[in-house]
């Protein structure tokens, strides 16, 4: 007997395929939405307040003028600070994961804090950091204090690239190194930092943007309410972007007045994040060029 | 891979090469020991027809290595084949030249002989059959086909000649009764050397077959057939 | 004289019997090929002469392997020694993210060599001995992934010849290459093997055929025959491996 189909099937299965792909492509669309409207409110609330005096003064008025120069400067001074504990410590943390001890129970157990790690609220962090480096370590509200608050933040995800980076390598890169009489050491040197290098830098970046707007961690162990002055060594306090938009938003002698500076603190915090995330994957692009191994 | 492929073709090309010489060399020597009845020749070949038969053997599993190891496809396998061919053929046209020179051996012969053989065009007979021999070869080394097909002519020669000889061979036994036995045995030896052009025939068949990929064997005897029906 | 001696070699992966009892005797200077299928313990085996197997957690070893006479898993033999002198090429060509003369300097580099001269002119002879020297002369700062597929197999050759090795391993070094490059690098074992003793891993039967003096074939663990390439894949003596080589199984 002949095969019969019945085409009437056919017209209902591709009728559903074009819903369920229709319903899909909505709320993609709508994701997209809520994240125009959300960059585009702080874009339009925002983008007039700034201008080059915004930008490089002082707060003023009791903060209902002037700019936000110390919070940008304090919020750099505060990703380079956790930018040179987090890079150092979670790479050299990382490569003992993936090459040193791969494999064992020890390696499951850290590879299982350093994810709970990234999972505590980052008011944890700031409460330890406080307790820890402000009081114990007696580094008072500095920099430092905050710098290390936040490095420990940033420090799960440096150590989760940098271990996926190594652990990504083919077994034939290490194997070749060593096949020539190469150390451990020689060859994680030589050939599988060069390789690993871009995605580790990639993810400190995006750490680092991360990081760059947090406010708990700071709240105790660093961040000032208001500073005239730069800060001078790494034992004083700074301003930074994201407390001093909590500040502005929330306290202070005349709120309304001080609302159109809390969108321009917003819209100058995103565009670094935005712009450090860009930085990242221009970053990758260009190893990924030119370390092609296909 | 070709580099491989290429020192194997060229070492079994210079062994079939040295195989043929040695058969043209029995071959001629044979005839030389018949001609001046040369027994010391005669024994050199008988002597040397070991060494053809172990050279056979010696190609043989040679070219058995190349099929194994190489895998031929194409003109290396046409080669292959073609040069195991040659080589059964080389072999046998090296047994004639042995059993001529043992027929040397066990007859007396007589200088008086020598009108027989004239008689018989023995000596047309073998060169026809060293020629044809030798342009065989000459024609596998410079891969050419009208040469290898122009012996198939002159095997005809050898054909012609033999149907002769059976002739001038019964009438010579007929007038000397006791010459019987050496009429008998140079019939036999001009069996071998019609039979010696049969498989220089094959040669140049495989030869063509080697370089072109045409398969003339039998072919050519059908056509003959047909012209005939 | 023999380069390679194994004797009564057990290899285990854990409780895994990986390598069976395996005695073999590799002459100096010969192309020895190890065919087998899949799992059969070749590879294993062959990673064993530069101990890449030390790598392995849990892995274990039985017997003994010399080279030039002498136990290279006894306790006074330094492994990144050992390594300089039994060179790897591997399934997949692996060149290192520098360019093609700090490749081929590597091996040097990581033992110590200090001398640039003595440095450029021995990568100049191991590209040259890859046959790759040609190719790459006007382009040595280049990245070495600039390279096509089977150019860097032969630079990975070239790396490993530059610290002139005295063993070549080579761990299925075409399977990965099409067929001219393949063609290419069969030629290459055969005129390394004037200058090393070779003995290469190859799922490719005819590639055993056509570039190795010897053959050893690996079934389950264990070295099933070993001999002559010729009578191995003419007249072997174990129906197992007349079955393998004519494609019965495996």
């Amino acid at each position: 007997m002949a095969l019969q189909f019945d085409p009437a099937y056919n017209r209902r299965k591709r009728r559903l395929q074009t819903a369920v792909f229709g319903l899909f492509r909505l709320l993609s669309y709508a994701i997209a939405l809520v994240l125009f409207v959300i960059l585009g409110f702080i874009i339009v609330k925002g983008i007039s307040v700034v201008n080059w005096t915004f930008l490089t003064q002082a707060p003023t008025d009791g903060m209902t003028g002037g700019g936000i120069w110390p919070a940008i400067v304090g919020t750099f001074y505060l990703m380079l600070g956790s930018a040179l504990f987090a890079f150092p410590v979670g790479v050299v943390s990382g490569i003992y994961m993936s090459e040193y001890a791969p494999g064992g129970k020890l390696v499951a157990f850290i590879r299982m804090m350093t994810n709970n790690l990234a999972g505590i609220p980052s008011i944890v962090f700031g409460l330890f950091g406080m307790a820890f480096f402000v009081t114990y370590l007696d580094f008072g509200d500095s920099i430092l204090a905050g710098s290390l608050t936040l490095g420990l933040l940033a420090l799960p995800i440096v150590i989760r690239t940098t271990e996926e980076a190594f652990r990504d390598i083919a077994p034939s890169y290490r194997e070749g190194s060593l096949a020539l009489g190469a150390t451990k050491a020689q060859t994680i040197w030589h050939v599988l930092l060069p390789m690993a290098m871009p995605r580790v830098i990639t993810g400190l970046i995006l750490s680092l943007g991360r990081v760059s707007g947090e406010t708990a961690p700071i709240l105790f162990t660093c961040a000032a309410y208001f500073l005239p002055k730069l800060p001078a060594s790494i034992f004083d306090q700074c301003m930074a972007l994201p407390y001093h938009l909590y500040v502005v938003a929330t306290s202070g002698t005349d709120i309304e007045a001080q609302m159109p500076i809390a969108y321009g603190t917003a819209f100058v915090l995103i565009v670094i994040v935005l712009v450090m995330n860009l930085v990242a994957g221009l970053i990758r692009r260009h190893f990924e060029k030119k370390l092609n191994t296909k | 891979m070709v580099k491989f492929v290429e020192n194997e073709l060229q070492n079994i090309r210079k062994e079939i090469s040295d195989m043929w010489m040695l058969v043209y060399e029995q071959l001629d020597n044979a005839y030389k020991s018949v001609l001046n009845a040369d027994v010391t020749l005669a024994e050199q070949v008988a002597a040397r027809e070991k060494r053809v038969n172990a050279f056979e053997l010696k190609i043989d599993s040679d070219i058995e290595d190349f099929i194994a190891l190489y895998n031929p496809v194409a003109v290396d396998l046409r080669f292959a084949l073609a040069m195991l061919k040659i080589n059964n053929n080389l072999e046998r046209i090296g047994d004639y030249a042995d059993s001529i020179a043992r027929f040397v051996l066990r007859t007396e012969l007589k200088p008086a002989d020598r009108v027989l053989f004239e008689q018989l065009k023995l000596q047309q007979m073998y060169e026809t059959a060293l020629t044809m021999l030798k342009t065989t070869l000459s024609s596998l080394e410079h891969h050419d086909i009208a040469q290898a097909k122009s012996v198939f002519e002159i095997d005809e020669t050898l054909d012609a000649i033999n149907d002769q000889a059976i002739d001038v061979l019964v009438a010579y036994a007929t007038e000397h009764p006791d010459a019987v036995r050496l009429c008998i045995e140079l019939a036999g030896v001009f069996r071998k050397l019609e039979r010696t052009g049969d498989h220089i025939n094959n040669l140049a068949e495989e030869t063509v077959f080697y370089i072109d990929a045409e398969v003339l064997k039998h072919r050519r005897t059908l056509a003959k057939d047909g012209d005939e029906a | 004289m023999n380069k390679i001696e194994a004797k009564n070699v057990d290899f285990y992966y854990g409780s895994f019997h990986a390598l069976k009892g395996i005695n073999i005797a590799i002459p100096t200077g010969e192309v020895v090929a190890f065919i087998g299928p899949s799992g059969c313990g070749k590879s294993t085996f062959l990673r064993l002469f530069n101990r890449m197997n030390d790598l392995i957690p849990g892995a274990r070893l039985e017997g003994q392997i010399l080279i030039d006479g002498n136990d290279i898993y006894d306790r006074s033999v330094d492994v990144d020694v050992l390594r300089r002198g039994v060179g790897m090429v591997f399934q997949r060509p692996n060149p290192f993210p520098k360019s093609i003369f700090e490749n081929v300097a590597y091996g040097l580099r990581v033992n110590g060599v200090k001398d640039k001269a003595f440095i450029s002119q021995r990568v100049e002879e191991a590209l040259t001995s890859a046959a790759l020297w040609t190719e790459v002369k006007d382009k040595l700062k280049e990245s070495a992934y600039a390279l096509s597929g089977g150019q860097q197999q032969r630079l990975c050759i070239a790396r490993a010849m530059a610290v002139q090795p005295s063993v070549l391993l080579m761990d299925e070094p075409a399977s990965a290459l099409d067929p001219i490059s393949t063609a290419k690098i069969e030629e290459l074992i055969c005129e390394l093997s004037s200058q090393t003793t070779i003995v290469i891993v190859t799922h490719s039967m005819q590639q055993a055929a056509r570039v190795s003096n010897k053959t050893a074939f690996f079934y389950l663990g264990e070295m099933v025959e070993y001999g002559e390439t010729k009578k191995i894949f003419t007249n072997p003596e174990k129906e197992a491996t007349q079955n393998y080589i004519t494609g019965r199984f495996g």
